[in-house]
């Protein structure tokens, strides 16, 4: 139930073109892309010199001198310097959590005006020492004697020396997230047929939103590129069809491995934020209110000893959210699922279709039921546009804001929609927008 | 290689490019591409280079044109990650300083030019940018000396850079201010005498390493051993490298956090030299009412020496 004492409005986001690892944003780091983010919003909704009452942002990929990441982001850009800021951190829900925190804090009038916003760039991801190594320069450092210096430094051995790069995988399990959602895909019998399906219409949704100007108002260009790199307009299911899997091909449980670079996600550099604000501090600004952020609910599941699939945090907290606010998955206009992977969405839908999921998981009498699938991400999601990991939040939450403004006018009633992200470590972020 | 006959016109003019009557004819020569810096003070550093100029020395009447020069991405972002900015997509106009600087510096290293090249001193740099610039923009750039003046310590003289777009409108314009040390002119030159310097609380601290000249020249391209490591300088006259006067007047831009989309005016003035490696005071004065950033660096004292004003920067908004 939203019985706060205000809403929570989204006025608009922008987002720079998301771009592929090692692309046109190799060289520049993630306060480059955040402040590039923040700048275009800036601009785009006059808010030079305006004090705002909380920036939230975040990154995955995180440098340790990066500790500041958005407050030193916004400090570049023409806000007023005396704008609060805070770095949150969620995996690849953080985009979305950071709107949830803003959304709050302006529910409960703590501030009227936000900037929700997240980053990543897998460019520049941080490489870090051994921990041997570690330990024994942190002693060496604490030496009193050049002896006791040399002491310490002389238990370097060579295979401490060796970088040590972020860990692609989940710690606990030793899989990485491609490889354990080929478990699940395995599990729900999602075919590649299926999900080089549901890749295509990715790429094509993108394009078309692309051609037909929707993201006018919520990219702006960054390093020469003008539109997500790694969009496809010109795929095929033949040219997809091609593409050998890359997981699930070492889990014996995985008898065809159906995942490929073309149904998954490619490691992706890029920023995204949204502005929120009051009914009242819209007004004073001038700014027309895109929908308002209802609620949110998150959930986790115990996937390390097999018990859940990684991703399916999310399958859990729909339900609830829906239950908390009297609606039936069918109730919502629209629906955007982070694509992690094509298996992800699928999977999700093919859980709430299932009697059995939803009785023995979810303790209900029936099924939540199948959705029309021409309202699922209908302006492209993250298999066409990429996946900066913390910025995918935003480039949702700002999308589907547009889209439920936009049909809200044309049909003249009020438009819902659903927002739901996986995350690493089994974790769900999901949300619900409402049009104003 | 052309060459064509044109009046100059003012390039510190607010906007236009309207031409005013000027008593000697200004040539201007076209330059296939820009120098480079490490030709132009080989050239420098040519014995045959040296002057005796006879009589009253006269500034050439000719402008060097380089069409067509493009805003490198990369060389704009480390230039923005030197000065411990982000990498934004309209450029430094530190940036398009370095850009000019060896177009000036090949005009200054010609023959004809009465005064050598190492040993001018950079005194004042004043930047007016009308409208941003962006990475990979193509920009034709001129520059021009002018304006040759008696100064207590010998004369003044300026080199202007003009940038402009592909259609001949005006984006901005550099003008450098340099001393030529000779006989000084007793005539009154107003401003230029040492002022007294009451430093005031310092808001910064900036620890500059002794490799902080080859950083910055390796991003601007300016490699003159003054610069380089205390050998270099020593080589030159300075007992220890010192510090690119504009590496920290656009250091102290980058501070500013002026809103590039704005047209904006970026004065500088340089006093004592910065030596590597050194610690510089920094304190940063923001005026609400003209909009205007102020910024001035020194040397703390130590001892017996006083504290020695380095440089000030004034950033302004002009579209307030």
């Amino acid at each position: 139930m939203n019985d706060s004492p205000r809403d929570a409005l989204i006025l608009g986001g922008n987002r720079i073109p998301f771009a592929r690892s090692g692309g046109p944003y190799a060289g520049i780091s993630n306060q480059d892309l955040l402040t590039a983010s923040l700048d275009g919003l800036v601009a785009r909704y006059g808010l030079q010199g305006e004090k705002l009452g909380e920036i939230a942002g975040g990154a995955v990929l995180k440098l340790a001198r990066d500790l500041n990441l958005t407050r030193e982001s916004a400090l570049s850009t023409p806000l007023d310097p005396r704008t609060p800021a805070i770095d949150m951190s969620k995996a690849c829900a953080t985009g979305l959590e950071t709107v949830v925190h803003i959304s709050n804090r302006i529910r409960l009038q703590q501030i009227d005006s936000g900037i929700a916003a997240g980053v990543d760039s897998a460019s520049d991801s941080p490489i870090e020492v051994t921990p041997a190594l570690r330990r024994i320069l942190h002693r060496a450092f604490a030496a009193k004697t050049p002896m006791q210096r040399l002491k310490a430094l002389s238990a370097i051995r060579p295979a401490d020396l060796a970088p040590v790069p972020p860990r692609n995988g989940e710690p606990r399990t030793g899989l990485s997230m491609g490889e354990h959602m080929a478990l699940t895909a395995a599990e729900w019998g999602i075919t590649r047929q299926a999900q080089d399906e549901l890749a295509l219409a990715s790429h094509q949704k993108l394009a078309a939103a692309y051609d037909d100007g929707f993201f006018d108002d919520l990219v702006t260009g960054y390093r020469g590129l003008a539109r997500d790199q790694n969009l496809r307009p010109d795929s095929t299911l033949e040219k997809l069809g091609g593409l050998k899997p890359v997981f699930g091909v070492k889990s014996p449980q995985v008898t065809e491995p159906s995942m490929t670079a073309g149904n998954s996600t490619p490691l992706s550099d890029g920023a995204s934020s949204v502005l929120l604000g009051s009914a009242e501090w819209a007004q004073q600004h001038g700014l027309t209110p895109l929908a308002r952020v209802v609620d949110a609910r998150t959930a986790a599941v115990d996937f390390a000893h097999g018990a859940e699939g990684l991703l399916m945090a999310p399958a859990y907290a729909v339900p609830e959210l829906l239950d908390a606010n009297g609606l039936e998955l069918q109730d919502l206009d629209l629906y955007e699922i982070h694509e992690a992977f094509a298996s992800t969405v699928l999977a999700h839908l093919a859980a709430w279709e299932s009697e059995e999921f939803c009785r023995d998981r979810l303790g209900r009498d029936r099924a939540l039921g199948q959705i029309d699938r021409s309202r699922l991400n209908v302006a492209g999601s993250s298999l066409a546009a990429g996946h900066p990991f913390a910025a995918t939040g935003g480039r949702l939450v700002a999308t589907l804001a547009k889209l439920l403004h936009q049909r809200a006018q044309e049909t003249g009633e009020v438009q819902r929609g659903l927002i739901s992200v996986c995350a690493a470590a089994g974790q769900g972020t999901v949300a619900l927008l409402e049009s104003v | 290689m052309s060459t064509r006959s044109t009046t100059g016109h003012d390039p510190a003019a607010q906007s236009g490019s309207s031409p005013s009557t000027s008593a000697a004819e200004e040539r201007l020569h076209d330059l296939s591409d820009v120098p480079s810096f490490p030709a132009v003070y080989a050239a420098a550093l040519d014995p045959r280079s040296r002057r005796s100029p006879k009589g009253e020395p006269v500034l050439p009447r000719l402008a060097y044109r380089v069409r067509k020069v493009r805003i490198d991405a990369e060389r704009a972002r480390d230039f923005d990650h030197l000065m411990g900015g982000p990498a934004t997509d309209l450029v430094h106009p530190g940036v398009l300083h370095v850009l000019a600087f060896p177009i000036s510096l090949s005009l200054m290293a010609r023959r004809d030019f009465p005064f050598p090249l190492l040993g001018l001193v950079h005194l004042r740099n004043q930047v007016l940018q009308h409208r941003p610039v962006r990475v990979g923009e193509l920009v034709d750039v001129e520059c021009r000396v002018r304006d040759l003046q008696p100064h207590r310590k010998g004369r003044t003289f300026e080199a202007v850079a003009t940038i402009l777009s592909e259609d001949g409108e005006i984006i901005a314009t550099d003008v450098s201010t340099y001393l030529v040390r000779g006989p000084g002119s007793t005539a009154e030159d107003g401003g230029s005498r040492r002022r007294e310097f009451e430093p005031p609380r310092p808001t910064g601290r900036w620890a500059l390493p002794a490799d902080t000249g080859r950083r910055y020249g390796t991003v601007s391209g300016d490699v003159n051993p003054i610069h380089l490591s205390a050998l270099s300088a020593k080589a030159f006259g300075f007992p220890r490298a010192i510090a690119h006067g504009m590496y920290t007047a656009s250091r102290a831009f980058t501070e500013s956090r002026i809103d590039l989309s704005r047209p904006l005016r970026w004065d500088v003035s340089f006093d004592a030299p910065v030596t590597l490696p050194g610690t510089v005071l920094v304190a940063y004065e923001d005026d609400p009412d003209s909009g205007a950033v102020r910024c001035v660096g020194w040397r703390p004292g130590r001892g017996e020496k006083g504290p020695r004003r380095c440089f000030e920067v004034e950033v302004t908004v002009l579209d307030r």
